[in-house]
């Protein structure tokens, strides 16, 4: 288990871009996927790409992004790699739907954004929970899903 | 390769910070129970613990704790959450987080933070701002159809404990459905099963906080 319990900075700043950029040429940078789910936390345990058992530990103030360094050698460096949030794309069929849609995601505690006309929810779990809580709606054709990553 | 500027540059300084668990679910599924349970077995591995507890308006559990004789009383803390007990875990855990930063400072040893919620209904979920990790705990009282009634509570805690399994028979509730259940609708995430009055189950807990959050299994 290798202890990781400080964010030494960032593999596109300098100084460790041009170290890191070497390093992965030589194929010696192991990267940490993290979910936008688990970003947040300050402690947390998995596996980098190479399957090096990693413990997360950092300080409360640090904090995990994409790209973050969490350990540098002269031969290795393992590199936090964020993946996408994935969304649910849904669409209201009118002003009354889009202002019950609005108070439904409110009431569930969803995380949105708006594009438009478009309302994006996180999905913060498997996709089928989401179109379970919002069946009756979506069989009523009041809200319609347009896409799971747009 | 020679060795890199940067990394010798890197001063290895320890970084002891204790790690925060929450623990939520709903009222009397036997939260401060379980913590009176793990208060013991976690000095018996040698983890220091500091206890966080969440009352509406009052401080009773943080008062039983500290008159347990099992923790020293100042190593326990009391959060009123008011009328809402889950925005203090979730929209707004500063209050949480002030009582956690307080007892990390007084006591920079702690290993673990536990920080109990004032129990909820099956949607709350704790901020990853104010805890690493979550234990979710329901119990057979509440009947057996509860992991099917899911939740995010249910569904998306780290750990889901299912409580009080000694009792499951007088109030009819299948615990091995229970267990099927729960692991089925968590995608094989951890459940565990504990009674509180015989200790069972709790060295499976503490085996999977030690590898989860504590790190103390290298
Ligand atoms: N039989 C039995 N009773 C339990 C168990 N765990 C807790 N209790 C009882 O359930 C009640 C509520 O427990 P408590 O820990 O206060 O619940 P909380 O509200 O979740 O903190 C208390 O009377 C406990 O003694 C258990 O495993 N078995
Ligand atoms: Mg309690």
């Amino acid at each position: 288990m290798e202890v990781l319990d400080t964010v030494i900075g960032f593999a596109s700043d300098a100084p460790f871009d041009a170290e890191i950029h070497l390093l992965s040429h030589a194929g010696k940078v192991e990267y940490l996927d993290i979910s936008p789910n688990d970003v947040s936390r300050r402690r947390i345990r998995l596996s980098t790409d190479k399957g090096t058992d990693c413990a997360i530990a950092l300080a409360r103030e640090q904090r995990l992004a994409d790209g973050a360094v969490l350990k540098l050698e002269s031969d290795r460096a393992i590199v936090v790699r964020l993946s996408e949030q994935e969304w649910l794309a849904v669409s209201a069929c009118d002003q009354a739907a889009a202002l019950e849609l609005g108070y439904f995601a409110g009431n569930l505690h969803w995380k949105v954004r708006f594009d438009g006309t478009i309302l994006l929810i996180a999905l913060e779990g498997p996709m089928q929970t989401y179109l379970d809580r919002l069946e009756v709606i979506l069989a009523q054709g009041k809200v319609k899903v347009v896409g799971p990553n747009d | 390769m020679p060795k890199s500027s940067i990394a010798m540059e890197l001063t290895k300084t320890p970084n002891k910070t204790a790690a925060r668990v929450g623990i939520g679910g709903p009222v009397g599924s036997g939260k401060t129970a379980l913590i009176e349970q793990l208060i013991p077995a976690l000095a018996e591995r040698g983890i220091e613990v500091a206890v966080v507890t969440n009352d509406l308006v009052t401080k009773e559990d943080a008062l039983r704790l500290q008159r347990s004789g099992l923790i020293s009383p100042e190593r326990v803390l009391a959060v009123e959450a008011g009328a809402c007990p889950h925005t203090i875990i979730r929209e707004d855990p500063s209050l949480n987080i002030a009582a956690a930063d307080t007892l990390a400072q007084n006591f920079p040893q702690a290993d673990v933070i536990l920080i109990e919620s004032g129990g909820d209904n099956l949607a709350s979920t704790f901020s990853l701002d104010l805890v690493d990790y979550w234990i979710f705990v329901i119990d057979t009282g509440g009947g057996d159809d509860i992991p099917r009634k899911r939740g995010p509570g249910i569904i998306r805690s780290d750990l889901l404990v299912i409580n009080k399994i000694d009792i499951g028979p007088y109030v009819g509730a299948d615990v091995d459905s229970m267990q099927k259940e729960a692991s089925e609708i968590r995608e094989g995430r951890p459940v565990i099963l504990t009674d509180c009055k015989k200790q069972t189950g709790i060295k499976e807990l503490i085996d999977c906080l030690v590898h989860n959050v504590l790190f103390l299994d290298a």
